[in-house]
């Protein structure tokens, strides 16, 4: 008697609950009187890519303050010039919070636009796959092209670099060099996981055309914290160059424990790991000579890249090799919402699909797929700073080989 | 007698009533809401999917006292499966079959393991053994070729999308039938034979009961309402990732939210289903940088408070006067 009445009352008590909860979910949203463009973003802000996440949002931020500063868009449909308001949502690096995340900014937040997450299976493709079931346009980078096409998307565009070219990075820059300091024994460390597998191919079938043969090629298990069965074999391999593609703490731990070792080439290229501000506070002068991948570089000759790399120094105190992308993503953006003069979502990709845009990445064209490409770079870490290396044309810094540990 | 009661509740006219109130509502309300536009339908769907989660945890550690960390598993496996299927054309887009393949694969899954683990492991050492579980099978699937498309995962057709109304519908009917299913299996001898085992596994086997096999019938059962939830949210999210769908993630919340609505109860994992999905969604909504703290503490603050869930809120709060207590219990 006792437990069924005090069950019952429970019930009733999580019945009204589940009513009130269903009913407040229910309420039209107020009616809003247009007067601002709500941009939704799902970034990681917490789990493993937290960091990139705010760098990311401190880009897209930037973009919009300064897009309001200047008066806002110009709206042909509604007949005025509106601000813009950035809504994050977290996804938590997590590829089902991420597809919540965005579920919570076309239902909750009611955005009229997406700008896309980081990382293609994290944030980007959940998102473009939630996006394009609510017809929402996502605005995206930061995601390889061949997974993203293989989806055959409708509702968003991707602004990313090219497989081939990145890969063929390396290989250009050695071939650079004089014939006797180009790497004979060069060796490939390339993470076991979505995306490193997949530079891990390109770079294999790139290497026999561009004439190098790799004294070593494993994958690399992420955060295994001990990689010295990989570099003790390296060092009896007799390996003089390395390709790692990892995360940022991966590499931190791989080249101390290549100094603990002892192993010395004179040509180190990092994919992904060897990028960050973290990179470098971690490492300090070992992390000289290094070099990293990179989206932008704040040298690019395009109008505002200066500026953008030096506001981005002053409000972090280190350099960036990619906020450039992700700003010029919202330079996009807000330049087709004008040429579209609505901010419907179809229409608004049809005009990133038919006009050429100039941002702090140069110009940018998408093709007919919804792909506009840009060229990936390299950098090299000199006091702190990641000196543009590749490509050649915009920069006059030229790299320096690094010597032996104990002669730094 | 109160705890026994707890375990096997009696069916009363409210109940049922309240229960069948509750789903009707539940089942009608996508009929008053724009369902491609309602926040509240995915909030729903996600909560039922929680539910059979959380009720598939709740059967295995509540009533038979074997507390797995390995959940994550089969509800990777689960996901694998149905996509596999779907990728070699034997099944389709929201597809009985390949749901029901999916949920069977892990309860065979579930019964291979299940026998040495729970031969062997108790307690402790059995959370420690499906933990393992789960990290081994999300490298063999990270591992597996072309079949489960390696670190990559297996990408399925997003334009196959048409309207959440199945997902909500098939994510409510899973929920409905863990809660059903765990209802009956608890009033059976079933459920007496895995209270026994929980409570003292010596006794019971002194008294007949063998142990194994009723462990093994919880595990198996709470695998394949964990793998059904996979195969529903495989369908939901079209990409099956590795490091997404063998997340530790997907272990831990359902722990949490049994043991925060009650554990060992067939009612408790609903409420902390819907109680803990509900503090995660408005925390992440409005406060999108700091909701794990909001999470956490309120996670901490109702162990603290209340340790069996807030279906012992009845007991720790009784303010009926003492005779009528007395009267209760007598």
């Amino acid at each position: 008697m006792r437990v069924s009445s005090m069950l019952s009352g429970r019930w009733t008590v999580f019945g009204f609950a589940l009513l009130a909860l269903m009913l407040w979910f229910v309420q039209p949203a107020e009616a809003r009187k247009k007067k601002e463009i709500l941009i939704g973003t799902n970034l990681p802000l917490t789990g493993i890519l937290a960091g990139v996440g705010i760098e990311q949002r401190w880009a897209y931020q930037t973009a919009v303050d300064d897009v309001n500063k200047a008066g806002g868009i110009w709206v042909k449909e509604v007949g005025k010039r509106m601000p813009v308001r950035l809504v994050v949502a977290d996804d938590a690096s997590d590829p089902g919070k991420a597809a919540a995340a965005v579920e919570r900014l076309i239902k909750v937040k009611k955005v009229d636009l997406l700008l896309g997450g980081f990382a293609a299976p994290f944030g980007v493709i959940p998102g473009c796959i939630t996006a394009e079931k609510y017809r929402r346009y996502y605005h995206t980078s930061i995601c390889l092209i061949p997974p993203w096409l293989e989806h055959n998307f409708k509702w968003s565009t991707l602004f990313f670099f090219d497989l081939g070219q990145a890969c063929s990075v390396p290989y250009e820059i050695w071939n650079s060099l004089p014939a006797a300091e180009r790497p004979k024994k060069p060796a490939l460390i390339m993470e076991d996981t979505f995306d490193g597998r997949a530079f891990a191919g390109i770079f294999r079938g790139l290497a026999e055309k561009y004439g190098y043969t790799f004294a070593l090629d494993e994958p690399w298990a992420v955060g295994a914290k001990d990689y010295s069965a990989q570099i003790i074999k390296a060092k009896s391999q007799g390996v003089d160059a390395i390709l790692i593609f990892g995360s940022d703490a991966d590499c931190i731990t791989f080249v101390r424990q290549m100094k603990e070792n002892d192993l010395n080439v004179k040509y180190m290229h990092g994919w992904k790991g060897t990028w960050a501000g973290e990179f470098w506070k971690a490492l300090g002068k070992d992390a000289e000579y290094i070099l990293c991948d990179g989206f932008w570089s704040m040298d690019f000759p395009f109008p505002g890249a200066k500026e953008l790399g030096e506001r981005y120094h002053q409000k972090f105190n280190k350099y960036s090799v990619s906020a450039g992308a992700v700003y010029a993503l919202c330079q996009v953006l807000w330049d087709a919402i004008e040429k579209a003069g609505t901010l419907d979502s179809a229409k608004v990709r049809q005009a990133v699909l038919d006009n050429e845009f100039n941002t702090v990445m140069g110009k940018v064209d998408y093709d007919e797929r919804g792909v506009a490409t840009f060229v990936s770079t390299a950098s090299q870490w000199r006091n702190g700073k990641q000196m543009t290396v590749s490509p050649f044309e915009w920069t006059d810094y030229k790299i320096k080989l690094a010597p032996p540990w104990n002669a730094r | 007698m109160e705890e026994s009661e707890r375990m096997r509740p009696k069916p009363s006219t409210p109940i049922l009533l309240s229960a069948l109130l509750l789903l009707g509502a539940a089942a009608l309300y996508p009929f008053f809401v724009n369902v491609e536009e309602s926040y509240a339908i995915y909030f729903l769907f996600l909560t039922f999917v929680h539910v059979g989660l959380a009720q598939g945890w709740n059967l295995v550690a509540g009533y038979s006292g074997q507390a797995s960390l390995g959940q994550h598993a089969f509800f990777g496996v689960g996901a694998y499966l149905t996509a596999m299927t779907w990728k070699a054309g034997w099944t389709g887009y929201l597809d009985p079959l390949a749901m029901l393949l999916s949920g069977a694969g892990a309860a065979v899954l579930a019964i291979l393991v299940g026998i040495p683990l729970l031969a062997k492991l108790r307690g402790d050492y059995f959370a420690l053994g499906t933990l393992g579980l789960g990290e081994i099978l999300r490298v063999i699937f990270t591992q597996g070729g072309e079949l489960t498309g390696g670190p990559v995962g297996l990408l399925l057709p997003s334009s196959a999308y048409q309207s959440m109304r199945p997902y909500y519908y098939l994510a409510l009917l899973i929920a409905v039938a863990a809660v059903i299913a765990v209802w009956l299996i608890v009033r059976s001898r079933v459920g007496l034979a895995l209270v026994a085992v929980r409570e003292d596994e010596g006794a019971a086997a002194a008294n007949g009961i063998h142990v194994l096999k009723y462990k093994i019938v919880a595990f198996a059962v709470g695998a394949l309402f964990t793998a059904l939830c996979g195969s529903l949210y495989a369908y939901y999210l079209f990409h099956i990732h590795p490091t997404g769908f063998f997340s530790l993630n997907w272990a831990l919340m359902p722990v949490l939210m049994t043991i925060l609505g009650g554990i060992g109860t067939v009612v408790g994992p609903v409420i902390g289903a819907f109680l803990l999905t509900g503090v995660f969604e408005l925390a992440n909504m409005w406060l999108p940088e700091i909701h794990p703290i909001i999470s956490g503490t309120f996670i901490i603050l109702v162990t603290l408070f209340l340790p069996r869930g807030v279906m012992g809120i009845g007991t720790r709060f009784d303010v009926r006067p003492r005779w009528r207590k007395a009267l209760a219990i007598g």
